[in-house]
């Protein structure tokens, strides 16, 4: 099968995108590189171990280009040539549908279309404590040359921090009239976050506020798809700047007749 | 007669309510459209989250995927509308946007696989149920997701399958002891008719804490009990007879409550899904003299039990069964992998 495929391979240089293989040196070689520690010793029998385990994840030709005695470990890099393949024209993601307003966008589309000042509750809850996420979207400096929510006119951004316990949250949401709630979860173990996030949305079924607030979370383990089977209204995961959570969070404002 | 036929006797709509994640909700749907097929039941099937995707988006693990016969009724977001194998005849399109697309009424021309999905909020869902009946469901069957038990409210259906399984733990004393506490909750005694009753629904819609003290109705001016406390606490004197609390019952509603004062007050609920206090911590305001009762409990139509978690570790059917049967008393249990004879245990 390989040495029918590396001679096509070595032929073309074109991209079937219905064959997609990792690129290394040329066009569908399947080139990968990978690092990892195997809890034995270092020496001869320990890279046979890696490359034994390489050829067990399906990589042909492994190699050992790298190995460091970790004293009793030993920690690898290694080459190998992936031979599966991705159709990439079949791949479907479902993200947030809106079109990004930049900051100013968002300002004059609050003064034209809801005429007051948007209240965005924001907050790292449950266990969480790493409020890197909440404070990329919210604070004044924003993250990346984006800056966040709080420099933004027609929006009063709360940030209560991390560790907020969910009735906290809610509670300061209906105290503060608010249109919005932004959930971040960066670090949780063993999906501590589903529940905890469901369980956001459950106390505000019970408080009566579900529909009459626009619920959204973030982190990099979320994704649009996942906020949809947890009741949330959007998700939103990496690379994501204030300028997209406010677009989204003014745009149903108006769709949903919040104003 | 099957189960389903027997439900559809006494109710129009059925939500499927998971103790957990995994438990099972969906194996339970397609038990109950199974016999739906078998007794030409005309079905309408729509979920609180999505349903029918055959991989799980938080653990990766396989999913039972829905399988749906002619003449269903099925509410279906435009997105997922193209991946549906069953031929699907579009109703209507409502005005119930998700995060998948809007969603469509449609009804099964040619069975097959179907993706279901629902509005995501319980008021949306209340007013497309009916929608569905009014196209010819003689049942509909709301599938929950995860383990959000909002559905279960009484004004979101009619009755719940409380679906409960091995995944909850991995010690079926466990498993027993939570289902046995929702189960429980669920059929909290209703407040009886009389002078409370009458002040608290005539002002229901106000959506207040109140208070009760002989005739006097109070109203609290508070947004929510929510972290309220020590308000509650110097709110409630010796005359207070009950407290009406419309929105979540959790424990920073009722924590800094005087323990003489929780004896004496009679708690008043909306329904059984307002509380957010788990097995343990409710035993001990019981044994403080805690007591609530609901304006409405919720009917409990059947329990499905799930002896497998996706986690790998397996109950033996019996015994989990047996376990459930043993704790809980004139609802019918099933086991959804095992089927069978659930007839006469009705």
């Amino acid at each position: 099968m390989s040495s029918h495929t590396t001679c096509a391979a070595a032929a073309t240089t074109a991209v079937d995108l219905t064959k997609v293989k990792p690129y290394g040196d040329t066009m569908n070689d399947g080139m990968i590189q990978l690092s990892f520690t195997l809890p034995v010793p270092y020496g001869e029998e320990a890279n046979e171990a890696a490359k034994i385990l390489a050829k067990k994840m399906g990589l042909d030709e492994p190699a050992v280009v790298f190995s460091k005695d970790m004293v009793g470990f030993t920690y690898f890099v290694m080459y190998g040539k992936c031979q599966h393949t991705v159709d990439y024209t079949t791949i479907k993601v479902t993200k947030v549908e809106v079109d990004v307003m930049d900051r100013l966008e968002c300002e004059k589309y609050i003064a034209e279309n809801i005429k007051r000042d948007v209240v965005i509750v924001g907050a790292c809850s449950g266990t969480d404590a790493h409020t890197v996420g909440i404070d990329a979207i919210m604070n004044m400096k924003g993250f990346h040359g984006h800056f966040g929510l709080e420099r933004y006119h027609g929006i009063q951004a709360i940030n209560m921090g991390s560790q907020v316990p969910n009735e906290v949250l809610i509670a300061k949401a209906i105290e503060t009239n608010a249109d919005a709630i932004l959930v971040s979860q960066i670090v949780t173990q063993k999906d501590v976050h589903i529940s905890n996030l469901t369980n956001l949305v459950e106390l505000m079924e019970a408080e009566g506020i579900r529909d009459k607030v626009i619920l959204v979370c973030g982190g990099p383990r979320i994704s649009h798809e996942i906020a949809q089977e947890l009741g949330y209204d959007a998700g939103f995961g990496a690379h994501t700047y204030a300028e997209d959570v406010a677009s989204f969070v003014l745009t149903e404002i108006v769709k949903r007749k919040l104003i | 007669m099957g189960l389903l036929s027997q439900l559809k006797q006494k109710y129009k709509t059925l939500s499927i309510v998971g103790m957990a994640k995994n438990a099972g909700k969906t194996t339970a749907l397609n038990y109950l459209i199974e016999e739906a097929m078998d007794d030409g039941v005309v079905l309408g099937i729509t979920s609180t989250g999505r349903d029918g995707e055959s991989c799980d988006l938080v653990t990766g693990t396989d999913k039972p995927r829905v399988f749906l016969d002619t003449g269903t009724i099925v509410s279906v977001p435009v997105k997922l509308y193209d991946l549906a194998d069953a031929g699907l005849e579009i109703l209507c399109m409502t005005n119930y946007s998700t995060a998948l697309g809007q969603i469509m009424l449609c009804r099964v021309a040619e069975s097959g696989y179907v993706q279901i999905a629902g509005p995501v909020n319980t008021n949306d869902q209340k007013i497309m149920c009916r929608e569905m009946l009014a196209y010819g469901a003689e049942i509909i069957l709301i599938d929950g997701a995860i383990d959000r038990k909002s559905i279960a409210a009484p004004d979101a259906s009619d009755a719940i399958i409380l679906s409960t399984g091995a995944v909850i733990s991995r010690s079926i004393k466990k498993v027993v002891e939570e289902t046995a506490h929702i189960v429980a909750l669920y059929q909290l005694p209703e407040l009886e008719d009389g002078n409370a009753r009458d002040l608290i629904l005539s002002k229901q819609e106000r959506e207040k804490i109140m208070l009760i003290k002989g005739k006097q109705l109070e109203l609290l001016d508070l947004k929510t009990g929510l972290t309220a406390g020590k308000f509650l606490d110097e709110a409630i004197d010796q005359e207070t007879d009950y407290i009406y609390i419309p929105g979540a019952l959790t424990n920073s509603v009722i924590s800094d409550i005087h323990p003489a004062k929780m004896k004496q007050v009679q708690f008043i609920l909306k329904d059984p899904t307002k509380i957010f206090i788990d097995a343990m911590h409710w035993q001990q305001l019981r044994k403080k003299g805690f007591t609530v009762k609901v304006l409405e409990n919720i009917t409990v139509a059947a329990l499905t039990v799930n002896p497998h978690a996706p986690a790998g570790y397996s109950f033996e059917h019996e015994a989990l069964l047996k376990a459930i049967r043993g704790a809980i008393d004139g609802i019918p249990v099933i086991d959804v992998k095992l089927g069978g004879e659930f007839s006469e245990t009705i």
